[in-house]
Formats: C-alpha cells, structure tokens, sequence
C-alpha cells in the first residue's frame, strides 16, 4: 500500500511538520470540538450524580429488562476499542505499511475507549464504590468471587486488555516523547524528559525496543480477539433466547472492528484537518482504513443472514420468535436502522471514487457507529424484554437519564481524545519514519 | 546511554553512509565501544546491533512472565474454590471447574508477559533513567551518529568517520 504512496514530505519533515500541532496552535475547529466534547462531558457526569443520589432506577430498568443502555454502551465502547489494538498489533505482524500513519490515534482510542466502557458496569452497579467487589480480594467473609461466570471472566478479559493496549500504546510513544523532549524548554522539558524515560535513541535501545515490539504484538493479536468474544460470552452463556448462540464470538468480533475502524476514520479525518497532518496521513491510508471497514462490514451482514436462518432453520420456536420480533416487532426501528447502517450504507464502499471522497466516506463512517450501537441495543434489549414467558414480557425504552450517560460518555472520550492530540504526537514519527523513502545518498536500484 | 565517557560523535545524513562507516570500523579495536544513534529503528541498523550483542534477551523475559502468569491464572481460581465456605447449588465446597479457568491461564499469560516484555525492554535498553545523556538534540529529529569513546576530533577515527560521510563530528565531554 504504502510503497504506492506518493510523498511530497522526506523523512526530515517529520518531526517538524508533526510536533508543529503539539508546540503551536492547532485549528480553531480544535477548540470548538473540545468545548464540545466537555459540555457532554458535564451531561454525563450530572446524569451521573443523579443516578447516585437518588438510585438506579433513574435509569428506567425494571422487570424484565435489567440490561439497558449501560450495557448496551459498554458493549459498544469495548467495540470502539479494537480497531487500535487489531491496526496496531495484527497489521504490524501482517507488515501492513499502512498503519504506520495512523497506528498511533487507533491506539489512544483503544485507550481511551476501553477506559470509557469500564466505566458501565461501575455505574450501572448503582453504588459505584463498592466497584472492587467483582476482583479476587481477601475479605472478612471469606466470599470468593464465582470464577465460572462470564461477568467474571469480563473483568479479567477488560482489565487486561486495558493494561497491554496501555502498554503497547505508551510504549510506542516514548521514541516520540524523547524528539518532543529535546524540542522545548523549560516545564515541558521536565514531563517529557520523565516520560521518554530516558530515551537516547541508541541501537541498544532500538534493539530491545523492537523485539518487545514484536512480543507484545503476538500477545496482543489473541487478546484482540478474546476480549470481545469474551464479551459475547455475557449473553451467549445465557439461555435467553437470541442470546444463547455459538456463533456471537466471531460475530461480535468482527462488528467490534467494523465499528472501531469507522470510528478511527471519524477520528482521524477531523484531527488531520486541525493539526494540518495532510502530508503524512495520506488519502491512501485512509482508503486502506475504508477497505477494512468494507471487509468487515460484509462479515457482520454475513453474520446477521446466518443468525436470522439458524433460528428459523433449527426450529426453535421461542429462538424464530425473537428474530421475527425483532424485524417487526416493537424494536423493529432499531433493527432496521442497524441493518442499513452495518450492512447496506457500507456497500457504497466498494466505488473507489467515493472511498476517495472523505466527506461522503466520513457520512458512512459515522451512519455505521449508529448502526453498531443500534445493533448491540437491538441484541441487549428485544432479547430481554420478550423471552420464554409472555407473562413476563415487558418494554423498555432509554431514560433521559441512560440518554444523557450514552451523550456523556461520548464527551468523556472525546475529552480524552483532544487532550491526546494536543500534548502528544498524534502520528507514531518513528514509526512513519519506516514507511517514507529511506534517507539514501545513493538511489536504490532496482 | 548513560556513559560520561569523553569522545566524538559523528553525525551522518544519510542512511546508507553510516551502514558503509559500520562496515568500515568493524572489528577495529579502537571502534570497539562505539555507540550508534538513530531516530528510527531501519532493519539495516537493528541488524547491525543483533550482529553486534546477539539476539535480545527481551524472549526470556516475555517467557517468564507468561509462564508465571498461566501458572497464576490457574492456581488463582483453584485456591479461591478451595477457600470458598459455602455450599453452592448443592455442589461440595472445594469445587472447581477446570474449562473456565482456562480464561485467567490465558488473560494472566497475557497480562504478565506483556508487563514482563515492557520490563525486559526498560531493564536491558537501561531505561528509566532521568540523568540520559543526549549527545545532540539531532539524532532524535532525521540524523544517524556514531560516538566513539576515547576518540579526539583532530584524531584518526575522526578523519575515518568523515571520510565514511560524516558531515559533522563534534567532541562530547
């Protein structure tokens, strides 16, 4: 991909023309969107404030629908966060050269993501500070936590994909951290100069730096995959009816990366915009990012025909029952939308012109995060409200207050996001180095 | 590198100059120390260190720590079941399902080996260091270097290193 690239920038532009957002001003755009992303920020946190003093029941869940939108936004956040880990780590082991360019946003987004949908199951505990209940701690009771449930196996699959994505994120970053630290002067020097951790640059360094490198991608390449199969397993272990299926994990997956690529899309055309990154985000990486979100969006399509067929050919009632439901029934707005959002708005994808053509990819981009989250409310909810018993069959609908945890939760991360882009490269320099024509005295020939 | 040795430095443009120069001072005894600098880790000079020190033993780390994690993740759950004092679902206390826990054996092998890898690269590349020395603020934007303890700027490794290519060789204290 990238060896088609045309470069108008040489390896010395790089850290000039990267740092130049991090030293300077960024876009005016910056400041709007970060204003943006904060007033969210103070919806969540008083929806949250409210959920705490006055109960969960704030939230609108009751019999039968226990799960509602805190589920259903954990569920896509934990999405959200495996396009980085899978363009970081999988396309670094398949030496796919066009990650190099935007490896380091789809890594802060795992961050900051991951770090978002565990933020659900604390507050949809209700009291959030007894959060540390769910880890294996000695306690007076001597009350274990059940390691045969997938809850469980959620915080030990999240935690640790939160603490490698972290790792593999900050580690990638400390070459960056050491050229910004021998830029600026004074306070800055000091933080950077503790965060490079010393970095000189030297062949030891890179030596080691690159065989870790390469360990902790093969680590993380099955993590990528476990994490949300093991998400999946919340409701495949269950017997609710369209829930309990084999095929949710690979299912789950690839909608995870669907979403997270659209949503590395929807990330990185604004910031390339604001931090004047044009010359080394190239239009061609961006359609390469487009094409994975096409593959991924026919698998998911793939995924929707099967299930709809599985339950009509095994000819389990109650399982025919909730998908025909599903498509007609009370949710049927959220299936549809979910369907034409994941399966048929992407197909535009397939014209090259309009994968070159960032506005209309970027509409795509964002109708598919709707159309994931639709499809994960569509999952948790139609599910839940009608399963074996008619008796006890129920609505549910999102509260005000689940509306204002879904919108703040979207300002959190994008808070996160910006204070990202602004302290810290938002393009991995060393990494971008290796994909640019070498700095050769003497042309190549071949 | 956190030597206060005394020496120069060289610095270079192009890529292809310094592999030349590496070629060139190779195996001479008084380039045994030198130390090379790059802003990015181009194959050409990761294979120049792997000649140099030998494989990383970053492996041995990545390892431990995930053998000790697979080994936590499948003590921890056992012990805890062991532990647990009540009757649940008519089952004797002390039970434990093997399937599982075959999640924390693999979440732990992860979690471990990545924290053992990232202390194997800080321990072996001697990161963690407040006090590094940085030789010139260069080598870090698009310049190649390579300082030689010992050496003098009017001295004979100097002159060989400019006529590798160097465009600059400066003295460090």
């Amino acid at each position: 991909m990238s060896d088609t690239v045309q470069w108008d920038k040489t390896v010395s532009d790089v850290n000039e023309g990267i740092l130049k957002g991090v030293e300077g001003r960024p876009h005016p755009t910056y400041y709007i969107a970060l204003v943006f992303a904060l007033t969210l920020l103070a919806i969540g946190i008083t929806g949250w404030g409210l959920i705490i003093s006055f109960g969960i029941g704030l939230s609108g869940k009751s019999s039968p629908v226990y799960w509602g939108t805190f589920i259903t936004d954990f569920v896509f956040w934990v999405g959200i966060g495996h396009a980085g880990t899978l363009i970081s780590a999988i396309l670094f082991l398949f030496r796919a050269k066009w990650r190099n360019s935007i490896n380091r946003s789809a890594e802060a987004m795992t961050v900051f993501a991951v770090i978002t949908a565990g933020l659900f199951p604390l507050i949809h505990m209700g009291r959030v500070w007894n959060g540390f209940w769910t880890l294996p701690l000695p306690n007076t009771n001597n009350m274990w936590v059940n390691f045969r449930s997938p809850l469980l196996w959620d915080v030990f699959a999240i935690s640790t994909y939160l603490t490698v994505s972290l790792l593999f994120w900050y580690m990638g970053l400390v070459p960056d951290i050491a050229s910004l630290r021998d830029r600026v002067k004074g306070f800055k020097r000091f933080v950077y100069g503790i965060l490079s951790l010393g970095w000189t640059g030297n062949i030891r360094q890179w030596h080691h730096y690159e065989t870790g490198y390469g360990f902790l991608a093969a680590l993380s390449t099955p993590l990528v995959l476990s994490v949300h199969s093991i998400v999946s397993w919340d409701f495949a272990m269950a017997l609710q009816p369209g829930w309990h299926t084999t095929i949710f994990p690979p299912y789950f997956v690839a909608g995870a990366i669907l979403s997270g690529c659209a949503m590395v899309y929807n990330l990185v055309v604004p910031v390339r915009k604001m931090f004047r990154l044009e010359g080394f985000i190239k239009e061609e990486h961006l359609e390469a990012c487009l094409k994975l979100t096409l593959l991924t969006s026919t698998i998911v399509a793939y995924a929707y025909a099967i299930e709809f067929f599985v339950a009509w050919y095994s000819g389990n009632y109650y399982e025919w029952a909730i998908f025909k439901g599903r498509a007609t029934g009370p949710y049927s707005f959220y299936f549809w939308t979910m369907t034409f959002c994941n399966c048929v708005f992407p197909l535009l994808l397939w014209s090259r012109k309009i994968r070159y053509n960032i506005p209309v990819a970027m509409v795509i981009c964002f109708l598919i995060n709707i159309g994931m989250w639709f499809e994960r409310y569509n999952i948790v909810i139609s599910s839940l409200a009608e399963d074996f018993l008619p008796g006890s069959w129920g609505h549910y609908e999102p509260s005000i207050i689940d509306m204002c945890m879904t919108f703040g939760s979207f300002g959190w991360f994008f808070t996160w996001f910006l204070i990202f882009t602004k302290f810290f490269p938002f393009v991995s320099m060393s990494e971008l180095k290796l994909i640019m024509p070498k700095p050769l005295r003497r042309k190549p020939t071949h | 590198m956190t030597t206060k040795t005394a020496g120069i430095l060289a610095l270079f443009d192009y890529l292809d100059d310094v592999e030349a120069a590496l070629e060139t001072i190779k195996g001479r005894p008084e380039f045994k120390d030198h130390i090379l600098y790059s802003h990015t880790s181009y194959h050409e000079l990761v294979h120049h260190a792997e000649e140099r020190y030998g494989p990383s033993q970053v492996r041995w780390f990545t390892l431990t720590g995930a053998l000790t994690g697979a080994t936590t993740g499948f003590w921890l759950p056992i012990l805890c079941d062991l532990d647990f004092p009540l009757i649940v679902g008519g089952k004797t206390p002390a039970f434990s399902s093997l399937p599982p826990n075959v999640i924390f054996i693999f979440e732990l092998f992860v979690l471990f080996g990545a924290l053992a890898t990232i202390l194997g690269m800080l321990w072996l590349g001697r990161l963690g260091n407040p006090h590094a020395r940085i030789l010139d603020n260069r080598l870090m934007d698009d310049k190649f270097g390579i300082f030689v303890p010992g050496a003098r700027v009017d001295g004979e490794e100097a002159s060989l290193l400019k006529s590798q290519g160097a465009f600059e060789i400066k003295k460090t204290s």
